[in-house]
């Protein structure tokens, strides 16, 4: 065949619908058939770089001797070929011993057998993708024009291989783009999170040709029942490497495989197909999500390069989950906004209902004291038959009647309960003071706190609490006129044996007059223009409620000291507390 | 020794009429006023041992007679007497000197003035 039909069938050949391995035999059974080259051999490179003996022409003879041993670049004729990227042509004479490769021992006495080798690069101006190499029996020698021709020819087998390449890692691209949309479309879809979490694993198990998908939450967020959700069935041989590769990627902050865990330990390819991401939020590692390729399922989609698509999956699941988070937070704030509005709604419905009945009570009631008052004198003062006696007994025992109903209801009416709840005294401190000094009149006054950090929480209206901390401070800023420290401080303390916490609150007003000391709880009293003398008054029977106290410490001239005392352990139970 | 004088306070015409009676047999003299207003002048003029005093009136209630009475006379005992119990609960109440709630049954109001005069 001439050089120019040679190449149209190799060219047809390349184009065709074969496989790729197909192909290339035939390309090579052509190339040793019209080159009188009894091997044709092509060595490309695998996962790790390394030159490997792949396709050989059928009658090849070295074929099962050379593809025992991959060799590096650089490493041989093979190695210093690919390195280079520049042909070699050898005679019987010159050849190395073994390719001059010294894994080859079972190569020593063959070469003999052959006359020339050719050694060629299949590459193209930018990607090397193999080297091609022909022996033969029956050449003397390899003309000029044949070397010519074999570097076109060679160009030809890098450009199939070259655009098997291509479609290989676009159809990768193309389903890992699937597999991100098809995520994108879920965790943008508002189901709730149990569900998303189940549909993410398989979503990216069926994508992904995974034996199975894992996702472990590490915090105890979304509220959820469960932490791990799970599509597939973990194998239990690698159980352990799950947790280990879990453990690693959340500590390392990426994603792991098993090479990360232990480097040249692992050559299983079931356990190297084990990867595993962090899925992190706002530097807060929230889960790890992690896959496993199947054994038999030879299209599992995590390569070696495995770690850039796990990553960017668990940054996709991530973003979901904060969705999420935020979608669950905005709806817990929603219905508890309704609940109160309900809440309100229905108080503010009781309040009228309530003084609508309160009226009505009073508007009966006197009545009623006119009615039996009056029925009550005229049975002590007439002298009543029998009958008129008992006529008499029956109206008032009726009004007695009424009137309990009526105290019954009015009972009922008013009855507010109070809300007792766990409460740090700091933060309740911490709230009344920023409530307060966000007004520019607390400008000039100086608050020095020494809180004891682990003061226990207590049971308490934190709302009357509060009110009770607002009045007393307000009365040292009127004290102080705007001017000066208050010295805030909480300890634990007893009082009778009983472990109580105290809050005192100092100021530097000048203190009260000695002789209306004696008076500042009594209701009415006020020394101010425009008080009502009832805010301490309030909060002493406020403090009293929860079966606390409050002192007065008074220096005349300097300031005073309010120290409000309350039960550390205290089981108010709500009629107790109203 | 002269009868204890007590001024009757309650906008109820009937009220009035009933307390009058019932506390006249017990021996004291009654004033009357049918609201906060008539009872302040009336104790501007007049010395009364013990106020019995209404909450719930139109004008000026109970308790605002009460704060009044207690700025202008801070001995005068009053005892506050309403058709219902919560104002028990009420604060403002407590610088009077007894709380009764109205009932028919009158002697409640006659025990509760007794402890008050110290009779």
């Amino acid at each position: 065949m001439n050089p120019v039909d040679l190449l149209g069938k190799i060219i047809e050949i390349s184009h065709s619908n074969l496989e790729l391995a197909s192909r290339i035999t035939s390309i090579l059974n052509i190339i040793s058939q019209d080159m009188r080259s009894e091997e044709a051999i092509i060595y490309t490179f695998d996962k790790d770089k390394r030159l490997s003996c792949r396709y050989a022409n059928q009658r090849s003879a070295l074929f099962n001797i050379l593809n025992k041993y991959r060799c590096h670049i650089g490493e041989g004729i093979v190695g210093s070929v690919a390195q280079k990227r520049s042909p070699l042509f050898y005679t019987m004479r010159d050849i190395p011993p073994r390719f001059g490769c010294l894994f080859y021992p079972e190569l020593d006495g063959k070469l003999e057998n052959y006359k020339v080798f050719a050694f060629l690069p299949l590459a193209d101006d930018s990607y090397l993708y193999g080297v091609l190499v022909l022996c033969a029996v029956n050449r003397d020698v390899i003309h000029d024009a044949d070397k010519i021709f074999l570097s076109i020819l060679s160009r030809e087998v890098g450009g199939i291989l070259r655009s098997y390449d291509l479609i290989l890692s676009s159809k990768k691209r193309i389903s890992e783009l699937a597999t991100l949309s098809e995520l994108g479309k879920v965790l943008t879809s508002n189901i709730d999170p149990q569900e998303l979490l189940k549909n993410i694993a398989l979503i990216i198990a069926k994508s992904l040709n995974a034996a199975f998908v894992t996702i472990k939450l590490g915090y105890a967020f979304l509220k959820l029942d469960a932490q791990r959700f799970t599509y597939g069935i973990i194998d239990p041989s690698v159980q352990d490497h799950v947790a280990e590769l879990e453990e690693t990627s959340a500590r390392l902050l990426r994603a792991v495989s098993m090479r990360d865990c232990a480097p040249d330990e692992y050559e299983d390819a079931f356990k190297l197909s084990l990867f595993s991401a962090p899925i992190v939020s706002k530097n807060r590692v929230l889960g790890t999500l992690t896959i496993c390729g199947d054994k038999m399922e030879q299209t599992y989609a995590l390569g070696e390069d495995g770690q850039y698509l796990i990553n960017t999956i668990a940054n996709y699941i991530s973003s979901g989950l904060e969705n999420t988070l935020l979608n669950t937070r905005l709806r817990d704030a929603v219905r508890e906004l309704s609940d109160a509005q309900k809440r309100l709604i229905e108080q503010e419905k009781f309040r009228s209902l309530g003084e609508m009945t309160a009226n009505i009570a009073h508007e009966i009631k006197n009545p009623l004291v006119i009615i039996g008052g009056f029925a009550k004198r005229l049975a002590r003062q007439i002298d009543l038959d029998r009958t008129e006696n008992k006529y008499i007994s029956i109206i008032l025992n009726e009004v007695t009647r009424l009137e309990s109903i009526l105290n019954e209801v009015l009972n009922y009416v008013k009855e507010t309960p109070l809300v007792a709840e766990m409460c740090s005294i700091n933060d309740c401190l911490d709230e009344v003071l920023y409530l307060l000094t966000s007004d520019s009149s607390w400008e000039e006054i100086n608050i020095a706190k020494t809180y004891d950090p682990r003061l226990p929480p207590i049971s308490c209206d934190s709302q009357q609490l509060k009110q009770v901390l607002i009045n007393i401070l307000m009365n040292s800023h009127e004290a102080m006129h705007g001017r000066g420290t208050i010295t805030i401080q909480t300890k634990q303390t007893t009082y009778e044996n009983r472990p109580f916490i105290a809050i005192s609150i100092a100021d530097t007003g000048g203190g009260i007059d000695p002789a209306n000391i004696d008076n500042v709880f009594n209701p009415f009293f006020t020394t101010k223009e425009r008080g009502t003398g009832l805010g301490l008054a309030i909060s002493n029977k406020i403090i009293m409620n929860h079966k606390g106290h409050i002192d007065v410490e008074n220096i005349a001239g300097k300031g005073v000291t309010f120290i409000i005392y309350l039960p550390a352990k205290n089981h108010i139970t709500k009629e107790e507390f109203l | 020794m002269k009868n204890p004088r007590i001024l009757v306070v309650d906008d109820e015409e009937n009220i009035r009429l009933l307390f009058k009676e019932e506390l006249e047999e017990e021996g004291f003299e009654i004033g009357l006023a049918s609201n906060g207003f008539e009872a302040l002048d009336k104790l501007k003029t007049e010395r009364f041992d013990l106020v019995v005093l209404d909450i719930k009136m139109p004008g000026m209630d109970g308790i605002q007679t009460l704060n009044e009475i207690k700025n202008i006379k801070k001995d005068q005992p009053v005892i506050l007497c309403s058709a219902y119990g919560e104002f028990k609960q009420d604060f403002s109440s407590w610088v009077s000197d007894g709380y009764v709630v109205k009932s028919a049954d009158t002697r409640e109001l006659k025990q509760t003035i007794k402890n008050v005069l110290g009779l």
